[in-house]
């Protein structure tokens, strides 16, 4: 089902909640902007993932949280945590 | 002054007004001329070469200074003669077999891009080009006539006829419809295109699809049992058929082979193919190495049962080396099956950073070209392992739906590449894999912004890539 800008920011505030171990509501949206990403793993491919090599419209998302930044990849179809501690993770 | 010298006086200036007034007629007569003479009867003209008579050189080259006009329909053929009077040419031929297209000749003989450019502005002009001179190697000498099919949105296709449209360059594009001129392809040539499966149902594709043959049993493999691949094959799911959740497979199957000349959406490079679904990648387009390789390997099964697929098309990757993801693309090439791949999107030297499976051995490699002939900026590229360029910006296609959409990526170009060589094979259906791919990196334009970027240098030629 696709998801819009919104249920992806909430998704990835829930996410980065549960791998720092703290509340929700302790994760500050930072900003959130399009973006072009250069394939459909929304340039954060999981270790041993292909991707289609189609340029894929979604969106930017840094969170705030125990004073550091966090990136999130997102578009329609997908949720991505991007090089948290060194690696991609889909939601 | 006497009597005699009157008589000559008089004599002398009537000749001169006689002189004057032949000379004005003349000149009206000239520009009459100019204005009216036209059209050499078609039976005059030497007509396209049959597809097995034309053998193309490998050099192409603007020929007279004349061009090639489309004009809209409902366009008079009053109203063409009026414009092109007001440039002072003349239509030198209406082509029979290619409606709406006139052969126009500028009488000033300016050069045949500026007369191009002249006609692309008109509101009553489709398409413009040059009129190009191929040389052709046997018997026909004329020049092959442009097929264009009347598919509505086939003016958008700028990878197949770039004829300027949105700003980019005339003549960017692949030679397609040049390339039709000898073949559009044929229903006995098989691409394989593994991706997120193919909407079989589309509109535009559904003529040009794959079925497995009434007469050959359902698939069987010891490891996952008997599938039923009716429509294809689904890795992510062998109970499923590999219809296409999320779309880019079908982009890039329409590419390769959407169904020409239907008065439907688009062209395909291929009017007439046979496009295999295979899904290994999922909704989201992400895939695992482990599903490729048993797509692959479902590809040479069908191939050693008779089914003449030839070609892989792979408009995916990642940076990650699989030595049996790689083994098993060796396998399929020694088994006549050209494996196609993008070379990435991430903007970096393939030489450097290999991107796979576009570097395995034995893999034609993609780059993306824009409508103006630079390598896109997201395009991977490398002089030693991206072979060829290809357009991959602002590519319309078939979506899901039987909608159509604009995508880029090297995922795009690769489609153009596999699509290139299934014409080639309709030529010539017995060429192997390791001449296909010869094929392939001899039928280019030299390319200024792959000089030292790939290793031909060069954007796919499809009319060249169709020469002896």
């Amino acid at each position: 089902m696709a998801i819009n800008k919104d249920a992806a920011v909430e998704n990835a505030r829930k996410d980065l909640a549960q791998r720092l171990k703290i509340d929700a509501a302790d994760v500050k949206e930072s900003s959130v902007e399009d973006a072009d990403f250069p394939d459909m793993a929304l340039g954060a491919p999981e270790d041993d993932e292909m991707s289609g090599m189609m340029i894929t419209r979604g969106w930017r998302i840094k969170l705030e949280a125990q004073g550091k930044t966090y990136e999130y990849r997102a578009d329609k179809n997908q949720v991505r945590a991007y090089q948290f501690k060194g690696k991609n993770y889909r939601v | 002054m006497n009597r005699n010298n009157v008589f000559i006086h008089l004599a002398l200036a009537l000749v001169l007004i006689l002189v004057a007034a032949f000379a004005g007629q003349l000149s009206r007569w000239r520009k009459e001329w100019k204005n009216h003479v036209r059209i050499v009867p078609a039976a005059e003209k030497k007509q396209p070469a049959s597809a097995e008579e034309v053998a193309l050189s490998e050099t192409r080259s603007f020929g007279s200074p004349e061009v090639l006009v489309k004009f809209k329909s409902g366009v008079s053929n009053e109203a063409i003669d009026a414009l092109t009077a007001r440039f002072h040419d003349r239509v030198e031929d209406r082509i029979e077999n290619a409606e709406g297209w006139e052969a126009i000749d500028d009488l000033d003989n300016a050069d045949a891009t500026s007369i191009v450019a002249q006609y692309s502005q008109l509101p009553e002009v489709e398409y413009a080009e040059p009129n190009y001179e191929i040389n052709l190697e046997e018997a026909n000498e004329g020049p092959l006539v442009p097929v264009l099919p009347h598919d509505p949105q086939f003016n958008d296709q700028w990878a197949l006829a770039n004829s300027g449209q949105r700003g980019g360059k005339q003549g960017a594009d692949i030679s397609a419809t040049l390339a039709w001129a000898t073949t559009t392809g044929t229903d006995k040539v098989v691409v394989a295109v593994l991706d997120t499966g193919v909407d079989y149902t589309h509109e535009d594709l559904v003529e040009n699809m794959w079925v497995r043959p009434a007469t050959m049993a359902p698939y069987h493999d010891d490891e996952l049992g008997t599938i039923d691949d009716l429509n294809g094959f689904n890795a992510v799911d062998t109970a499923a058929d590999p219809m296409d959740d999320n779309g880019h497979g079908t982009h890039c199957a329409g590419i390769i082979g959407a169904e020409g000349e239907n008065n439907v959406g688009i062209a395909g490079v291929n009017w007439k193919v046979q496009i295999m679904p295979l899904k290994f990648l999922n909704a989201g387009g992400s895939g695992s190495t482990k599903d490729a390789i048993e797509a692959i390997n479902y590809v040479i099964n069908r191939k050693k049962a008779g089914v003449n697929v030839r070609i892989i098309s792979a408009s995916w990757g990642s940076t990650m080396k699989s030595r049996a993801l790689g083994d098993v693309i060796r396998k399929a090439y020694e088994n006549d099956i050209l494996f196609v791949a993008a070379a990435g999107n991430s903007s970096v030297d393939n030489d450097r950073t290999p991107h796979y499976p576009s570097s395995y051995p034995n893999v034609v490699s993609v780059a993306a070209l824009d409508r103006n002939d630079q390598l896109a900026s997201f395009s991977n590229f490398g002089v030693k392992s991206v072979m060829i360029g290809a357009p991959g910006v602002d590519i319309l296609s078939t979506w899901l739906d039987n909608e159509y959409e604009e995508k880029s990526g090297t995922s795009m170009a690769t489609p153009v590449v596999s699509g290139v060589a299934a014409l080639i094979l309709a030529k010539h259906p017995q060429m192997s894999a390791v001449d296909l791919s010869k094929r392939l990196m001899n039928s280019t334009d030299p390319i200024i912004a792959l000089k030292g970027k790939t290793v031909t240098g060069g954007r796919i030629n499809a009319a060249k890539a169709l020469g002896e």
